[in-house]
């Protein structure tokens, strides 16, 4: 339960930190979010790694904390680019390359 | 271009910085482990120290010899760091 | 060839190049040169992380173990039988039972005056033992899980010792590959997310990248630590100069494992007090579940003594925590609960690289960012030969060292996952009369994976890459089957007895068939263009379909 609890943290963390980037935000909004919300965004998904960490410390200590912290954050990290990756293309055929070349870098 | 110049003269730099950071780098490390012995610590400690160190040594010397500007420099650059490790292994050989 | 690449590579940098150019060349050639042998321990490491369960599997006779017997009475049972088996052994060692094994794995130094030892040749003997008897299990000959787990440090055909340099020299690779990646590749951590998939070359550096960067940690601490199990025969200059007597040796290596040395047998016999007695104290100080292993020196003399050693549950580190006990008394002589700060993080270095001590969900963590990390290395081979497609003069003859790296990516990547289920296929197929049979499990490996490389040669690259992976597909796919043909244990009892190391591996073997199902798929479907124009956006971490098969 505190694993998938852990999971679900680092999920909600990388999902913020991707969605605080300019190029998902160009992928899934159309265009960039206003500073302040991609500052709350950053802000928010760091916060909500620690809290994570802070979970897996308070649970397992230091050892085993830092493993399961490096694990989950390494699968949560994956699950998210994955979907990004996903719901980018979707939209894109979607929209059927809607999206000019150059509002990306490459 | 420098068309004067031979494979083998060409090839040269890049062989050496290869055996440089084969053998020097573990060499160095070698010598890095061996110097842990010097460690204000007791034997067994010493000697586990170096050896968990010596990975980072002989990885950081095989970056250094690939990033310095010439094969000389890498090769001095090796020598220099060896001899403070050399001092210390030879005060506790 | 090694200096006539480098130098190419190099030809091609303009004069004034930075420390990022040299850093990926170093990258490139460090991850290529070892690349073969890096998946394949990757790969066969991974999967190490279920040897225990793998084992169970490959030895279908031994029933499902529902609960886990008392250790304590366990290794009571185990030591009866072993000083029935093996008297005057100067030594002996049990591994207790824990909810990952069903049976208990011992071994023990022979008597002197016995035939093995007499021949020089073979002075350990091991058995597998029966935790509700005692008596040694009666299981097909085979060396189950323990073979990839070996495999993956040592290999086979050759000497333990040049395996573990070979492997040795490989993680050392990887660990420059790895260094010089990070430092070529800086801008990736500030843009953590600005990868995309599915366009052409673009996805395989993407793939790459975000296998890399996602697993770093665990990439780093494993390449690491794998070094640090091996380090003393890597790095022996040290202890060679400063421990030069037998008692340094000795406190060295109490700082490194629980396995007591026998000192000189007196030659009175006296039989040994309970074992069980002596568990049950460990377990009060460090809990039920927590004692790992039993290990007796002089055991039936009156020299005798007993260590009891925690296992790992529960606790990141290797580092010796025992009891240890007058063997004819039961009396505890000594307790050992700390080494020196050195030696612990050595233990907690190579409890890190084992994982031993993980719970299931921490297991499959481990497992899959391992699995990331084998295709980290696939996709980093693959890629070479992509990049360097789009440069060669004539695609249809490429020249002799692409093709090289072409045919041994097939056969190391694609191969080796057909290799490796025929293994457990030779588990379930070859006669439990064979001789040797536990070897002709192994040399079927072998000569799969020779056939498989055969294959890639004879083959067009790309039909070779996708008949390799639709051979494993449906390998991995019939398993199952074959599993419900040949054993009373069907995936359908196993589900309904709650035997999920049976059910587990079933379920595992049907998602690994999908997955190289998708990943032949994909390569089928993949057009070859004639320049980087982008393919259709899709693709994750697999994604981008195996362009390798070109040609």
């Amino acid at each position: 339960m505190m694993h998938l609890l852990s999971f679900a943290l680092c999920l909600a963390a990388f999902a913020a930190l991707a969605l605080a980037t300019e190029r998902q935000q160009h992928d899934l909004f159309g265009g960039p979010l206003s500073p302040a919300a991609t500052r709350l965004l950053r802000v928010a998904g760091t916060g909500v790694m620690l809290l994570a960490l802070g979970v897996l410390l308070d649970w397992q200590g230091w050892g085993l904390g830092l493993v399961m912290f490096s694990g989950h954050t390494s699968l949560a990290a994956g699950v998210v680019f994955c979907a990004a990756i996903g719901l980018a293309g979707a939209r894109r055929r979607g929209k059927s390359a809607a999206i000019s070349p150059a509002s990306r870098r490459v | 271009m420098m068309p004067r110049i031979g494979p083998v003269r060409r090839a040269a730099p890049v062989a050496s910085r290869i055996v440089a950071a084969l053998f020097g780098g573990y060499a160095l490390a070698a010598l890095g482990s061996v110097a842990a012995l010097a460690l204000p610590m007791s034997k067994p400690q010493a000697v586990l120290t170096g050896m968990l160190a010596s990975f980072a040594i002989y990885a950081a010397a095989v970056v250094w010899v690939f990033a310095a500007r010439s094969a000389l420099r890498a090769w001095a650059g090796l020598l220099a760091a060896a001899a403070p490790l050399l001092l210390a292994a030879w005060s506790v050989w | 060839m090694k200096t006539d690449n480098v130098r190419r590579e190099r030809e091609q940098r303009p004069a004034g190049r930075g420390i990022r150019q040299s850093m990926s060349g170093l990258h490139i050639w460090a991850g290529l040169l070892m690349g073969w042998i890096l998946y394949v321990m990757y790969l066969t490491g991974t999967v190490s992380y279920f040897k225990d369960e793998l084992s169970q599997w490959m030895r279908p006779e031994l029933a499902h173990q529902a609960e886990l017997p008392d250790p304590a009475l366990v290794a009571q049972r185990v030591a009866d039988e072993l000083a029935t088996i093996a008297p005057g052994s100067p030594q002996w060692s049990m591994r207790l039972p824990d909810a990952r094994t069903n049976s208990v794995y011992a071994f023990w130094r022979l008597a002197p005056g016995e035939a093995g030892a007499a021949s020089g040749r073979r002075s350990f003997a091991e058995a597998a033992f029966d935790p509700a008897t005692g008596g040694k299990v009666t299981a097909r000959e085979t060396l189950g899980g323990d073979f990839f787990y070996r495999f993956h440090f040592q290999f086979h055909y050759m000497p333990v010792l040049w395996g573990r340099w070979i492997a040795g020299a490989a993680a050392m690779f990887m660990l420059v590959a790895i260094v010089s990646g990070v430092i070529t590749h800086k801008k990736i951590f500030i843009d953590f997310f600005t990868f995309r998939g599915g366009k052409g070359q673009r996805s395989w550096f993407d793939a790459h990248n975000a296998l890399s960067v996602f697993g770093l940690p665990f990439h780093a601490m494993i390449t690491y630590t794998g070094l640090v199990t091996l380090m003393a025969l890597y790095m022996p200059w040290g202890e060679r100069t400063a421990i030069t007597t037998q008692a340094e040796r000795q406190q060295l290596t109490a700082e490194l494992n629980a396995f007591i040395q026998p000192g000189k047998p007196s030659g009175q016999a006296v039989p040994l007090a309970s074992v069980a007695d002596m568990v049950r104290q460990a377990q009060e100080r460090w809990g039920q579940d927590a004692v790992g292993r039993v290990t007796a020196t002089n055991s039936g003399d009156s020299t005798a003594r007993v260590a009891v050693a925690r296992g790992e549950a529960g606790r990141v580190s290797m580092s010796p925590q025992y009891m240890l006990f007058d063997g004819p008394t039961g009396r505890l002589l000594e307790t050992r609960e700390g080494v020196g700060a050195a030696a612990e993080t050595r233990g907690v270095l190579y409890a890190l690289h084992l994982g031993r001590f993980s719970d299931a969900v921490t297991r499959w963590l481990y497992f899959l960012v391992s699995l990331m990390g084998t295709a980290m290395v696939g996709t980093g081979l693959v890629m070479w030969t992509v990049k360097r497609r789009q440069k060669l003069a004539d695609p249809e003859r490429p020249h002799i060292g692409f093709r090289i790296v072409e045919r041994l990516n097939i056969a190391s990547i694609a191969g080796l996952s057909v290799a490796m289920t025929a293994f457990l296929w030779g588990n379930r197929l070859l006669p439990a009369g064979l001789a040797d049979r536990g070897a002709w499990e192994i040399h079927l490996f072998f000569a799969v994976w020779a056939l498989a490389l055969a294959h890639a040669v004879l083959r067009p690259a790309k039909t070779a890459w996708i008949e390799q992976l639709w051979a494993a597909t449906a390998l991995l796919a019939l398993l199952p089957v074959l599993n419900a043909v040949t054993t009373d244990r069907p995936l359908w009892h196993s589900v309904a007895e709650a035997d999920w190391v049976f059910a587990g591996m079933d379920l595992m073997c049907l998602s690994l068939a999908a997955l190289h199902a998708v990943l032949a798929l994909r390569t089928a479907r993949h057009r070859p263009k004639p320049r980087a124009v982008p393919t259709k956006g899709r693709g994750g971490v697999i994604g981008g379909a195996l362009e390798e098969g070109r040609s």
